[in-house]
């Protein structure tokens, strides 16, 4: 067997044509997960009745399973699950014309909630609880400190994390393939096998997943540094 | 005015105060005392409900907040009667020294931004730092950094300040500044209550000095009373013993 460099181009071009693909189901899902993150974590940071237990199952459960398994699981249940209410109260919901990507979505974004939740809620604590205080002592409420003291602060020491969540996502949504959304990994297997050239349409696939890395890494350093200059001290 | 009836708070069944009456008039300065452990800080942040006492009526201006049932509004407004100066200047590490002393007067006060940044600068410059207005706290030395606090607390022009031990965490070279800032507040006649370490600064500032210990106030009277006529034995040994660790006391020719 040999392998066929130029072929790496063709396929890089062919490939990259499902790169949009991949970019929503990386970027929706993470803004998606980031609100239910934040909730989730506030809700567990105050022990709110009731809605604690219910987060803590959901954490528990979306970060101890793999994520191949809620895309199997809502793919294969949801339209189930909508057929049955759809049939006893006669929504006229016809679940095959669904767009595949949806259920993708839906279950990256639980994922990525749970993912980011954790994620914020470190940050929160980490803040220390003088600022809180601070905050009360000039005549803030809680919803006002929490807004403008405590969670800029939180979020800005969390990026190299965010940064971390954000490439774990772009790899994962490769696994979208195994329910036929056609992705960067999906593009590259079909036109391996098209032209049953696997080894170079995989290493066209890999740059472009390479590429995005570096380019979310560098994006990453320099917001950083923009927002977490109020930390390093020294004269400006 | 502020007036304490009956305050009692507990941490884990263990009675840090036991019960404190107190008042004080407007304009006065007050000073507490007392060894570690014996409630003083306790008892100041009990004034704005950092620390929500288990009984007894707290009354800041005019407001009137029974502790017991204390709702999140009572506890907000008797807050926004007050403002606070911490031990660890606790500033806003997101925020510059400008920003740091309009957010109580745009949050809570509700001020205009412009209006917010004028009255800032103003009390910027008048604990000195009119040169840093846009530097971030973690720029400025600790004396600095306790200067941006006060003004803090001073714009919002509150009923009371509380000071809580506003310079253990500096550098002796650095306490002589803030005193001098806290003493030049006290005498345009802002009502203060100050817990600290620093006697030169209760015997020279305050109208009236505070002992507590094991979470009661031991003893109560004019600095000139307190330090020179004690009546509890309690309260001399701990003058005693603190007189007796000072030998070094350039502090008091910097106040002076």
């Amino acid at each position: 067997m040999t392998i066929d460099i130029p072929f790496i181009w063709i396929a890089f071009k062919e490939i990259i044509k499902a790169l949009p693909i991949t970019l929503i189901l990386t970027i929706v899902p993470l803004l998606a997960g980031f609100l239910i993150g934040i909730g989730v974590a506030l809700v567990r940071i105050y022990k709110m009745k009731f809605l604690y237990r219910i987060a803590n199952g959901y954490v528990s459960f979306f970060r101890g399973t793999p994520i191949i398994m809620h895309i199997m699981v809502i793919y294969f249940g949801f339209p189930l699950l909508l057929d049955q209410l759809s049939l006893r109260f006669d929504l006229g919901i016809q679940t095959n014309k669904i767009p595949i990507i949806l259920f993708v979505l839906i279950a990256l974004t639980l994922a990525a909630g749970s993912y980011l939740s954790e994620i914020i809620r470190s940050g929160i604590i980490s803040v220390s609880n003088g600022q809180m205080e601070a905050a009360y002592s000039v005549g803030m409420t809680k919803f006002q400190a929490m807004n403008r003291i405590i969670l800029p602060q939180a979020l800005a020491q969390s990026i190299p994390n965010f940064t971390n969540i954000f490439v774990g996502f772009l790899h994962t949504s490769s696994i979208a393939f195994l329910v036929s959304q056609k992705e960067v990994t999906g593009a590259a297997n079909i036109v391996a096998s098209v032209n049953l050239k696997f080894l170079e349409a995989f290493i066209a696939a890999g740059i472009i997943y390479w590429g995005i890395t570096i380019l979310v890494e560098g994006i990453s350093f320099l917001l950083e540094k923009k927002v977490t200059a109020y930390n390093r001290g020294g004269v400006s | 005015m502020i007036y304490l009836q009956g305050i009692k708070k507990s941490f884990n069944q263990l009675p840090v105060l036991k019960g404190i009456n107190l008042k004080i008039e407007k304009g006065e300065v007050v000073t507490i005392l007392g060894p570690s452990g014996s409630g003083k800080t306790t008892l100041l942040r009990c004034l704005n409900f950092l620390e929500k006492p288990n009984a007894g009526i707290v009354q800041i201006g005019n407001i009137i907040v029974d502790s017991e049932k204390a709702t999140k509004k009572e506890m907000l407004a008797i807050r926004k009667q007050s403002a606070m100066v911490f031990q660890h200047y606790n500033l806003f590490a997101h925020k510059t020294v400008v920003e740091n002393v309009m957010e109580g007067l745009i949050v809570a006060k509700k001020v205009k931004k412009k209006d917010a940044r004028h009255q800032s600068e103003r009390v910027l410059e008048k604990v000195g730092l009119s040169d840093k207005l846009h530097h971030y706290p973690s720029q400025l030395s600790g004396g600095q950094q306790q200067r941006v606090g006060i003004a803090r607390a001073l714009a919002l022009n509150p009923e009371v300040i509380l000071f809580d031990e506003p310079t253990s965490a500096l550098d002796p070279e650095l306490v002589g500044d803030v005193l001098s800032v806290i003493k030049s507040i006290a005498q345009e006649g802002i009502t203060m209550v100050v817990v600290t370490h620093e006697m030169s600064f209760a015997r020279e500032v305050s109208n009236r000095v505070l002992f507590m210990d094991e979470g009661v106030i031991v003893e109560e009277g004019t600095p000139l009373e307190i330090f020179h006529a004690a009546k509890e034995e309690r309260t001399r040994r701990f003058l005693q013993r603190i007189s007796g660790e000072s030998f070094f006391t350039p502090l008091k020719e910097q106040v002076n």
